[in-house]
This record gives C-alpha cells, sequence and structure tokens, in this order.
C-alpha cells in the first residue's frame, strides 16, 4: 500500500496542467482563452491551427536554441530540433514561416502582454498579473 | 484526355506570364541575392524581409543513364514569394522554369528552356480554422506525393506515374479547406475549378472543370490516411472522375507510404475506360542525413494502352536538410526502359 501512495505521488498529472520544468504556455491576461490542450498549442507553433475562440492567435518563439525552447520543443511539440528544421523547410515551399521570435524571455513576455492574440511560453516565475497561465510543461 | 507534358507551346493565357514573369523574374533574383547574403538568412527558410514578404527559391539538376540514354538536365529553377498582407490575408506567388537546360550526351545537343511560367499564384483569406478559402493557381490537394512535388523535398528523383498521369496536379479555381467542424482531427478540402489553367506551360492535364473534395485524419501520432474524390473534364471533351486513397505510417527511422487510384473514363464518343496506379515506399533513415528507399508501383492506364510495374531502389543524401543528393535504379516490367537516375538539388 505505501508502494502505491508513494507511485501515485510522483504520477503526472492529467489533464491540460502537467507537472513539469517550471515553464507555462501563456496569454495575456485580457485574453478570453482560459487553457488550452498541448495537442492544440502544438498545432498553434506548428502553424497548423490559427484560432482559438474566434481570435487569430500569434505564436512566438524564444529565439536560438535556450534552454526553455529547447523543453518547449520536447515537451509540448514533441519533435528534435531536426525534426522542427524539416518540418518549417518543407513549410517554405507552402508558404508558411516559423514563429515569430523574440531575443530574450523578457521580450516573450512583453510581446505576449502587449500584442492581441500572442501565445508564448516563459518560467513560472516569470508569470505576474499581466500574463494567464493556459499549460504548464 | 490530354497528357500534356508541354515545355514551349503557348496559349493566350501565356500572355500574363510573357508580360510579367520575366521582370517579376529578374527582380526577385536580384533581391533573392541581395538578401541572401545578409547574416540572419538561414539556408531552406527563404529571406523574411518581413511578415508581409519572404523570398526564396529552388532548383535541382539531375542525369540519367538508360539502355541507350545518357542525359544532363538542370530541371527546375524557381523562385517564389509570399506573405501576409493582413492578419487573415496571405498570398503566394512562384515561377518557374522547367527543363532550363538539358543537354543530350547520345546525340551530343542541348537545349535550354529559359523563360518561366507561373507554376502557382494565388490568395488566402483565414476566415477560422474550419473555414478558409484560397483561390488562384494552386497545387491539386490530393495525398502526399502532390503536395511536395519538388525534388529537393523528396527523397527519390523520380516521380510515380501515379503522380503524373492520374490526376491534375494543379488547380486554377478555388479550394475552401480547413478542420471539419464536427472533428477537429479531420482536415478537408473541397476545391472547384471552372476556366483553363491560368499557365498551362508545366501542367500535366489540360483540363477547364474540375470538382473534388479530400479529406485526410491523423488516425494515431504514428498513421495518417486520407481520401480524395472528384471529376474533371479535359479539352479533348473526356470526363474523368477518380477516387484515390493514401496512407503514411510512421514506424520510427522507417516511414511507409502508400497511395493509389482508381480513374473512371467517359468521353462524348461513348468511350468508357479504367485507370488503375498505386505505389508502395518504404524509406528507412539511417541517420538524419542518409536515407534508404525502396518503391514498387503498378500502372495500368486503358486510355493510353500503357501498363507497367516498377520497382526503385535510391539512396538519399542530405548534408543540411536543404540540399539533397540522390541516386536510384530503376527496373521497368520493360527492361528497356530500366534506368540510373541521379540528382543535386537546393531549396534556398
Amino acid at each position: 500500500m505505501r508502494w502505491l501512495i508513494m507511485a501515485a505521488l510522483f504520477l503526472p498529472v492529467s489533464g491540460n496542467t502537467a507537472v513539469g520544468s517550471g515553464y507555462a504556455v501563456v496569454v495575456s491576461s485580457e485574453s478570453a482563452i482560459a487553457d488550452m490542450a498541448p495537442d492544440k498549442i502544438r498545432d498553434i507553433f506548428l502553424k497548423r491551427r490559427n484560432f482559438e475562440g474566434g481570435t487569430r492567435l500569434i505564436p512566438v518563439n524564444l529565439v536560438g536554441e535556450d534552454e526553455p525552447r529547447r523543453e518547449f520543443e520536447a515537451a509540448v511539440l514533441g519533435m528534435d530540433r531536426e525534426a522542427i528544421n524539416r518540418y518549417w523547410i518543407s513549410n517554405h515551399f507552402q508558404g508558411v514561416s516559423p514563429p515569430t521570435t523574440q531575443a530574450s524571455l523578457q521580450s516573450v513576455k512583453s510581446f505576449v502582454e502587449n500584442v492581441d492574440g500572442a501565445i508564448g511560453y516563459v518560467p513560472l516565475d516569470m508569470v505576474d498579473g499581466n500574463l494567464r497561465v493556459i499549460y504548464e510543461f | 484526355m490530354v497528357v500534356k507534358m508541354n515545355k514551349n507551346s503557348g496559349c493566350s493565357r501565356r500572355f500574363l506570364t510573357a508580360v510579367f514573369a520575366p521582370w517579376l523574374t529578374v527582380g526577385l533574383a536580384t533581391f533573392s541575392l541581395a538578401v541572401c547574403a545578409q547574416q540572419d538568412y538561414q539556408l531552406g527558410l527563404g529571406y523574411s524581409v518581413n511578415d508581409m514578404l519572404t523570398v526564396g527559391g529552388y532548383f535541382s539538376t539531375e542525369y540519367a543513364v538508360g539502355d541507350d540514354s545518357e542525359e544532363f538536365v538542370v530541371d527546375d529553377v524557381a523562385i517564389l514569394a509570399y506573405g501576409n498582407l493582413t492578419e487573415n490575408f496571405s498570398f503566394l506567388a512562384e515561377l518557374e522554369s522547367v527543363d532550363f537546360f538539358r543537354h543530350d550526351f547520345e546525340t551530343g545537343s542541348s537545349e535550354s528552356n529559359v523563360p518561366p511560367a507561373i507554376e502557382r499564384l494565388y490568395g488566402d483569406y483565414k476566415f477560422s480554422d474550419t473555414y478558409s478559402v484560397r483561390f488562384g493557381k494552386q497545387i491539386t490537394p490530393i495525398g502526399y506525393w502532390n503536395l511536395q512535388p519538388i525534388n529537393v523535398l523528396r527523397e527519390t528523383t523520380s516521380n510515380p506515374r501515379f503522380s503524373r498521369e492520374m490526376y491534375p496536379k494543379f488547380l486554377t479555381g478555388l479550394d475552401i479547406y480547413g478542420y471539419t467542424p464536427f472533428d477537429e482531427n479531420t482536415g478537408y478540402h473541397l476545391y472547384f475549378q471552372g476556366t483553363e489553367d491560368l499557365d498551362d506551360a508545366y501542367i500535366n492535364i489540360n483540363i477547364d472543370r474540375h470538382l473534388g473534395l479530400s479529406l485526410d485524419r491523423q488516425l494515431t501520432c504514428r498513421w495518417h490516411a486520407g481520401v480524395s474524390m472528384g471529376r474533371f473534364d479535359d479539352l479533348d471533351n473526356t470526363a474523368t472522375r477518380y477516387l484515390a486513397l493514401n496512407t503514411r505510417l510512421a514506424l520510427g527511422k522507417l516511414t511507409l507510404f502508400m497511395e493509389g487510384i482508381r480513374d473512371l473514363h467517359e468521353s462524348n464518343s461513348g468511350l468508357h475506360e479504367q485507370s488503375t496506379a498505386v505505389y508502395g515506399q518504404g524509406e528507412y533513415r539511417l541517420t538524419p542525413q542518409h536515407a534508404l528507399i525502396v518503391r514498387g508501383e503498378y500502372f495500368n492506364n486503358e486510355l493510353t494502352g500503357i501498363r507497367e510495374r516498377i520497382g526503385i531502389l535510391g539512396y538519399s543524401f542530405r548534408p543540411v536538410f536543404p540540399v539533397s543528393f540522390k541516386v536510384e535504379h530503376q527496373w521497368h516490367s520493360d527492361s528497356g526502359d530500366n534506368l540510373w537516375l541521379g540528382s543535386f538539388s537546393v531549396l534556398f
């Protein structure tokens, strides 16, 4: 019985909020979006989908290959950098560009706060009253 | 049905190309060369000037050796431009010269075909994820192969006959597309053409009417499938109805594809013929740079009387993904058509 309880404590939580390494997918606190399934976040960052509740979404990535971006790509997109590069190169031929990028996490936060429909990811400890967490990873 | 692999002939619709294409080509090429020198350019993703304009292009060369043929071809030279003009409206323009340069080693003759044609020219308006509209000249949304038609994006130099002769590769008209409102995992395309092609230089079947529906669904994270059905009328007054199926299975390093189509042809003279084509392809990725490919094809066109089986074994090397070196050997049921084929292609 003790083993079962211990195991249960370490199991991931099901649903939209997963126990992760301390990052959050965020939108502006003024957004109407309350939460979002990880599959939909993935589709939005791959530009397979563009809308949520009538709002045109604008995904924003952290530039480069720093840890927050690598964590996001592994945990939410479920793709390594090689697969992501292949995906966007194939989409270049279809006229679809990768999401816009920002140079720092602070820039990502400001972008999400100030641009209608923006959706990004930041460490949980950067979340304040201007942002709404819609998914944790 | 007219199966047209026209290189040089024109029609009234070439007027647009003749007037605009050379200037657009020179302008975009000059601009592309200038911006490619910028430090933030990444090969394979084009150069993004801003959200309203990204420019890029591609080219491919082929070398083929058969029993009684040997030739070198600079096959495709193309430039493309696209961007978002407003939040919901985007565009794409692509100009391409097919058979840009060809040298026949058997006869020692060379020829070139520099003037480009309008390969694609369309606008996209996205109303929602369930309802968007694409209008203009575009790739017909059928299956997998047709949507990735250029050399550098494929793992073999050759196309299956399936994709060359069984349905129109291009649509000049309207495509309403998105995810179905009743199932978010099912995508749809409802497409229509009511005129001749915007530029018939490189089209495979010359039509003036096409109506079709494609559905595709991600069945699991590894398994995808789709179906397309429709009808097109070619300029010889032959009507063709088609039903096509496609499926793709990703098993780690191994990816399997299969596509099949059945055509029913009817003409005013009372002709009733059928055509069937199917191919299966396996791609095994040894490393991110190296892959082995095996493909088997069956093709039977009662209209043209062509019936054959083709087997292909290929190797693909990509030092980086937008740069592709490929070699393949084709075994045809008529062994006189057996062929070695190599290519080099770049997407920029």
